[in-house]
């Protein structure tokens, strides 16, 4: 979004997560009845009033909107209803499992995507070009929860050659060597899976800009020196093509994010997604809460900090603004 | 829209592809319901049992005829889907015309605004909603057009503030036709492509959103939808089900999202001829 002046967009990020928190603090408050009520209202249970009281003070906000704020900062994220254990314990035990398969992902999408799309520009209108561009418009079309299943049913149900669930092979105890292998087998369905929805995006918006950028003078300039081929696409023309990758992933984290619930759930890969999954499952009410807003958090988070990467990548946003 | 690029369009093979798979869906849909389906809600069937000349996809583990359950389900997903998205296009249009137009504070609090909006990650915010309190589907695809807007009023307000200058608005206004007529006249019809464009992407957008929200179960469960089907058939997927249960939801879907890509990369690529690809793939 060139159009808006950078404070701005600082500034509405700080207010979308201060309304988010707000959100997910007020909206609670407006269930009939709370929390308490909500679990055990159909229950053959009949709480006495002290036995409220407690089940209220361990799971319920009966606080102000201060103490929440502190709560949130703290990690003080109360207690999951079905699993009785702190819900801060829950989402760092599977966080790292999730940013190891979004992460890698990402890297490898952004990697293969970026190459492709630097390499088709290049090759514009041969016939290498148009099977690459139509190969990733199918891919474009194709849902995760689609090739998540397809890949499921292909490789782990009738070739048997991917475990088709967890994150690893349980109570066995590989070391080393035999323990990565392990957790490899059970990440490259999960992987692939994300891998082939985040390159379509990358892979036309590199091809795009370097459209773009192969038709300006400065290339002309390079290649009247007598450049290599290879110098010209990638020491002058793809550096300027990184910058749009750059500041649309931002655009796309969220996107991203939700294809990592939906591909953690189909995999029962042991990470946030598939939790949130099982929370709304379970209908346990404080850890979808905190799941929520903890991952809309970390998204804001993310973009925020890549504003000022954008700043420290491309000087012109420095100056302007 | 000129009479030259509708030609443009439909003759990209990308948009022709894209209709046809529209066009199997709406078969699928109108045939469906002429040839006389089964209630999607009927449970006396044997659970479980394989496709036949009755049950065109056999019958599920709760004793519904798939097929109807997918017929039901894929007009479940259309339905939502056009809500919010032509919703979402709507609130777009007239919010970024309204800023381009008026401007000063109005327009600075409303893009403020649409950024902030940008900024959180709208499917979050719904399933926070749908959780908590099991809002119906038509409300939860208008909480998504309220939350999808800003895409479409931040393109429509840019456009449109180049149009503003340009020399046949200007004649307009010194021979005293009103700001609404000439909104109505000359601004709105002009920005035509901008909309067929807007809509292709939102439409995309809810389709794998609504998708997602059944997938995780956050509709009424008596709603048949397509994300709704995967989920359930998932859990049977090592029974030998899987062709009758589990794939064809997952094909349906495959189609809705293919044929709405196809459309909103073939557009993108009529409207602006500069790229040749998409920019906004993956972006709502």
């Amino acid at each position: 979004m060139p159009a808006t002046p950078r404070k701005y967009i600082i500034l509405a990020y700080l207010l979308a997560g201060l309304i988010l928190i707000v959100a997910s603090y007020s909206l609670p408050l407006w269930l009939p009845g709370d929390f308490v009520t909500a679990a055990y209202s159909g229950s053959e249970i009949t709480l006495t009033a002290v036995q409220a009281q407690e089940l209220h003070a361990f799971y319920a906000h009966d606080q102000s909107l201060r103490s929440y704020m502190a709560d949130v900062f703290t990690l003080k994220w109360g207690y999951s209803y079905v699993f009785q254990v702190p819900i801060s314990e829950l989402i760092l035990e599977a966080l790292p499992w999730t940013l190891v398969l979004m992460g890698s992902a990402h890297v490898l999408a952004t990697v293969v995507g970026f190459i492709a799309g630097v390499e088709m520009a290049w090759r514009r209108g041969r016939l290498v070009e148009k099977l690459g561009v139509g190969g990733a418009t199918v891919m474009a079309g194709v849902p995760e929860l689609g090739v998540g299943v397809i890949l499921l049913l292909v490789f782990s149900l009738h070739l048997g050659w991917f475990p088709a669930a967890g994150g690893k092979t349980v109570y066995a105890d590989y070391a080393g060597c035999a323990q990565l292998l392990d957790l490899g087998r059970h990440l490259t369905l999960p992987l692939t899976t994300l891998f082939l929805a985040y390159l379509p995006a990358n892979f036309f918006l590199t091809r795009g800009s370097m459209v773009l950028i192969l038709g300006q003078q400065f290339l002309e300039t390079a290649r009247v020196k007598g450049l290599p081929p290879i110098r010209i696409r990638y020491a002058h023309a793809a550096r300027n093509a990184l910058l749009p990758l750059a500041t649309h992933f931002g655009m796309r984290f969220a996107f991203m994010v939700t294809g990592a619930v939906v591909v953690e759930t189909i995999f029962a890969y042991p990470g946030v997604g598939a939790l949130l999954f099982n929370a709304i499952t379970l209908r346990d009410l404080p850890l979808i809460q905190a799941i929520v807003l903890f991952s809309s958090l970390a998204v804001l988070a993310v973009n925020l900090c890549l504003e000022f990467i954008y700043a420290f990548l491309d000087p012109r946003v420095r100056y302007v603004s | 829209m000129s009479p030259d690029v509708w030609k443009k369009l439909t003759s990209d093979p990308l948009f022709i592809l894209g209709a046809a798979l529209f066009a199997i869906m709406a078969f699928l849909l109108v045939g469906g319901s002429w040839l006389g389906v089964h209630d999607p809600h009927d449970m006396s069937f044997a659970p479980l049992s394989s496709p036949s000349l009755q049950h065109w996809l056999g019958v599920n583990d709760g004793g519904m005829d798939i097929f109807a359950e997918l017929l039901s389900g894929i007009k479940n997903t259309l339905v939502f889907s056009l809500l919010a998205g032509l919703t979402s296009l709507l609130l777009g249009v007239v919010i970024g015309m309204l800023c381009a137009w008026v401007g000063g504070l109005t327009d600075q609090l409303l893009m403020r605004f649409s950024d902030i909006l940008l900024a959180i990650p709208s499917i979050m915010l719904l399933i926070l909603v749908a959780a908590f309190f099991r809002v119906s589907a038509p409300v939860l695809g208008l909480i998504l057009a309220a939350m999808t807007w800003p895409t479409t009023a931040k393109i429509v307000r840019a456009q449109a503030l180049v149009i503003r200058k340009s020399l046949h608005i200007q004649a307009a206004r010194h021979m005293g036709a009103s700001g609404f007529y000439i909104i109505r006249r000359h601004m709105l019809p002009e920005l035509f492509p901008v909309y067929l464009v807007g809509f292709a992407s939102k439409l995309r957008m809810a389709i794998s959103m609504e998708t997602t929200l059944s997938f995780l179960g956050l509709f009424d469960p008596a709603r048949k939808s397509l994300g709704m089907m995967i989920n359930y058939a998932l859990k049977y997927y090592y029974l030998d089900i899987w062709w009758n249960w589990f794939l064809p939801p997952v094909l349906c879907l495959t189609m809705l999202i293919m044929a709405t890509t196809l459309i909103s990369l073939s557009m993108e690529r009529v409207f602006d001829p500069r790229l040749g690809g998409f920019v906004e793939a993956g972006s709502r």
